[in-house]
């Protein structure tokens, strides 16, 4: 029977949605720690993975397997909780619905945003070095402007009408949070907690491959802190 | 008298010079396409009537996978906008598409009469005049394409080493000179450690060392020889080994061509008879060399030669031979598949099997495409075991004494009533198209304060349907496992009428077995499953493609291009078959299979190509069904 699920599932063929989701939390402390949360939620393609896992190869490359994954994973995270400045890093791996959680401590947001950069310098994970050295978050104790890192998306200028409609699907979220309300932001887009210690920025992921700085934020925190 | 002599000699080698340049001549535009194909060519589809390709433009021509070998020159611009008709090719000859694949090289090309060599080289146009070594034979070169003309027909051919050859003699070459041959897996390990010492230099964390173990997915690298800059790296060192080889295969190739008249319609008397058929085209498939080219076998002609000189005896004579019909609705490719007596003989015991009626219940009548297979597995079991067994047995080798122990075992001991009773060897299938179904997805809800949770709703996607069906006489033998794997599984659960197993495909998705009438059905349609499980009645096929069905020898497939070439994906294929999927795309049309019953010497099979299309552009079909036969067969 197992051949004849194997053989079902490698001929099951689909044109179903490959949408991802992706959540960044960040929380920001006033004396500039802070925590990040990262979530990368592939539950709705969970179909198209486990076809793709199935198969050796794809487009000629070879396909890992469910543990070269995990081991990658484990790489990952030995690699950046080495970086200095980061702590407490957990790494959530559900391999049934293929979500994926990364959350750290950071003791500023310039480690926070070197410790991402040098690894993927390291890992060789994007080849434009140049464009991933520009910051993409700054903090000076009242204001923070804020994007999302260029590297987040992988650009194609070749896109089918399929890919398109499976991209408007895909959802982008970025969540700021901090210890002190929120004065006053430029984003016009955003959505605003009452209590105004958090605030939200979200769109699909094709508009925002259009347009990287579509969550751009300059985010102005109230002086003193909230009691 | 000495003078007269001198006249009468110089006369006489004049008139022998002449005549043996109106012989040669004679001789060399006597000679057709037909005669200038390599021996070395595993599969050609010969073509009589290309005058209907008058109207394929290049460009079409170029995207089918059989040209892949040939094309390169092809997509440089030069054909933009130009059909067949332009290229200076002379349509009352043949045309000639070749692939072959030997231990040591694969040649492809294709051969064709010339009827205008301008406009042939205002097509050809990156080809340079390069001088021949052979005497008649004007020779072209463009990269790796090479073309000789020899009178008025043109042989266009590529000749590439295999991997194995190049690497090997590479490897040679590269330790001979000096350089220590690195490994691949050494490599990953020499970059691990590499790694693991700066790691170790920077953080002194062991974790780390241990987590990146095995990890390294960059492509190797060999070293380069800097100390001496004439000194060649590895990959110029390969260049160089695979050209030499290219240039030797080449000479080869052509000196059996050009000089010893060595080609296949030669060396081939079937081919040759096959030529000789009045059809709008011909196919020539040796599997046979297919068979023993393959990389395990020459594993298996070194270590086991006296078993390999068995098995090569039951390959010998494994040839496709086909016809290629033009007809005013459609294109069809009668196919014989010859085979030696004892390979025939196996065929043969499967024929003895009854059709079951009863899968027209499970195939609907508006299916995508279907296929049923009609065979006696037992039959062909016991006359395969009579054959092989003692092929085995004269073997005197351990580890095949053992295989041989074994399989003598197992023969004896497994109820074999009960196993093909169980499986029969008849098998059925459908493509239902595609449904929504449903599974689950992950949501993110946010409060008011942003913070976020989980919840899981349902989602439908789009997800082709299939049914794949064994006939049984033994509907105990499923129950038995179905009841055992439920009592270790809930997620494998016994309804009325079918059983389901919950995420089975794609762990998202039920897979459904139904085990009724005669039938062991697999399958990941939920409305079969509660809806059909005695079948689709009214709705099940009938009609002429059931007869059709019913009547074919042990095999039938139907598929209607329409309904299924644009839902395949391009995911779940090799480059190879996408190539195929590609160049049906867009396409409508029914592609019918049909097969006679098997006989000692051979079995026949009927492939016919329906086009709603007009008859004047049945051209393009007759390329597409080349092109999937070619593709196939590769």
């Amino acid at each position: 029977m197992r051949l004849m699920i194997y053989i079902l599932s490698i001929i099951t063929v689909f044109s179903m949605s490959s949408c991802i989701e992706i959540i960044d939390d960040l929380t920001l402390n006033s004396d500039g720690t802070g925590s990040f949360k990262y979530t990368i939620n592939l539950s709705a393609s969970k179909i198209k993975i486990n076809s793709i896992l199935a198969l050796d190869s794809l487009d000629g490359k070879k396909v890992p397997s469910i543990e070269e994954i995990k081991q990658k994973v484990n790489h990952f995270k030995s690699k950046f909780e080495a970086k200095t400045g980061i702590s407490n890093l957990t790494i959530e791996s559900n391999y049934t619905d293929y979500i994926f959680k990364i959350k750290c401590d950071f003791t500023s947001l310039s480690a926070l945003q070197d410790a991402v950069h040098q690894v993927i310098i390291d890992e060789k994970l994007d080849h434009n070095i140049k464009e991933i050295s520009e910051n993409w978050i700054t903090w000076d104790g009242q204001k923070l402007i804020r994007n999302i890192p260029d590297y987040t998306i992988n650009r194609s200028k070749n896109l089918t009408e399929n890919e398109v409609e499976q991209l408007k699907q895909g959802k982008y979220t970025s969540v700021t949070r901090f210890d002190r309300p929120i004065d006053k932001y430029l984003n016009t887009n955003a959505k605003l907690a009452p209590s105004k210690l958090a605030i939200m920025l979200q769109t699909n992921t094709y508009s925002l491959l259009q347009n990287i700085n579509l969550l751009e934020n300059t985010i102005y925190l109230s002086p003193s802190k909230k009691d | 008298m000495e003078i007269n002599s001198k006249i009468t000699s110089k006369k006489f080698n004049k008139v022998l010079y002449t005549f043996v340049f109106v012989f040669a001549s004679f001789y060399a535009f006597n000679q057709h396409s037909e005669d200038f194909i390599p021996k070395e060519a595993v599969t050609v589809f010969s073509l009589n009537n290309i005058s209907i390709l008058q109207k394929v433009s290049m460009d079409e021509l170029v995207r089918y996978e059989f040209m892949e070998e040939v094309q390169s020159e092809l997509f440089d611009g030069s054909t933009s906008g130009k059909t067949l008709k332009d290229s200076g090719i002379d349509f009352d000859s043949k045309l000639n598409v070749f692939y072959g694949r030997g231990k040591d090289f694969e040649v492809s090309g294709f051969t064709f009469g010339i009827k205008n060599k301008k406009q042939l080289f205002s097509t050809f146009d990156d080809f340079d005049l390069v001088d021949s070594q052979i005497l008649g034979v004007e020779y072209y070169n463009s990269y790796f394409n090479h073309l000789l003309i020899k009178g008025n027909v043109g042989v266009l051919i590529r000749v590439d080493p295999t991997e194995e050859k190049i690497s090997k003699y590479t490897d040679s070459l590269w330790v001979v000179r000096g350089n220590t041959l690195i490994i691949e897996e050494d490599i990953f390990q020499l970059e691990e450690e590499v790694l693991d010492e700066k790691e170790f230099e920077e953080e002194n964390n062991e974790e780390v060392k241990q987590d990146t173990e095995g990890l390294e997915f960059n492509e190797p690298e060999y070293p380069v020889v800097v100390e001496d800059p004439g000194q060649k790296n590895y990959s110029e060192l390969r260049d160089s080994v695979q050209l030499e080889f290219q240039r030797q295969y080449l000479f080869e190739i052509c000196n059996e061509l050009f000089i010893k008249n060595i080609n296949l319609k030669s060396q081939d008397s079937s081919f040759a008879i096959q030529l000789t058929h009045n059809t709008e085209g011909i196919f020539y498939l040796d599997n046979s060399r297919n068979f023993k080219k393959a990389q395990g076998f020459w594993y298996f002609q070194s270590m086991f030669p006296s078993m390999y000189e068995e098995f090569n005896a039951l390959y010998t004579g494994n040839i496709m031979l086909g016809d290629i019909y033009l007809n005013e609705n459609n294109i069809e490719l009668k196919l014989t598949a010859n085979y030696g007596q004892a390979l025939g003989s196996i065929y043969h015991k499967m024929n003895n099997a009854k059709f079951d009626k009863n899968v027209f219940k499970y195939i609907p009548q508006n299916n995508s495409a279907h296929f049923t297979y009609n065979v006696n597995l037992k039959e062909a079991y016991e006359q395969a075991y009579k054959i092989i067994i003692p092929i085995l047995q004269k073997e005197k080798n351990a580890r095949v004494s053992s295989t041989l122990l074994t399989l003598e075992l197992l023969n004896e001991f497994v109820d074999k009533d009960a196993l093909f009773g169980t499986y029969k060897g008849s098998v059925f299938g459908t493509f239902n198209g595609i449904k929504k179904v449903k599974t689950t997805k992950i949501e993110y809800s946010y409060d008011e304060n942003l913070n976020y949770e989980e919840k899981e709703v349902e989602q439908e996607v789009d997800m082709p349907l299939f049914a794949i069906g064994i006939s049984t006489d033994r509907k105990d033998i499923p129950e038995l496992i179905l009841n055992h794997i439920s009592r270790i599984t809930s997620q494998c659960k016994n309804y009325e009428d079918y059983w389901k197993f919950e995420n089975a495909i794609l762990e998202s998705v039920p897979l459904y077995m139904i085990n009724k009438n005669g039938l062991f059905i697999f399958t990941n349609d939920e409305d079969l499953a509660k809806n059909h499980s005695n079948g689709y009645g009214k709705e099940a096929l009938s009609g002429d493609i059931a007869k059709k069905n019913k009547k074919s020898g042990f095999a039938y497939a139907y598929i209607d291009w329409s309904k299924v070439i644009d839902k395949l994906p391009r995911e779940i294929f090799t480059s190879e078959q996408n190539d195929l999927i590609d160049a049906m795309r867009g396409k409508t049309g029914v592609m019918e299979l049909t097969s006679s019953k098997t006989s000692i010497k051979n079995t026949s099979f009927d492939i016919t190509y329906g086009f709603s299309g007009q008859y004047e552009n049945s051209g393009k079909y007759i390329l597409d069904l080349i092109n999937s036969i070619y593709v196939i067969s590769k």
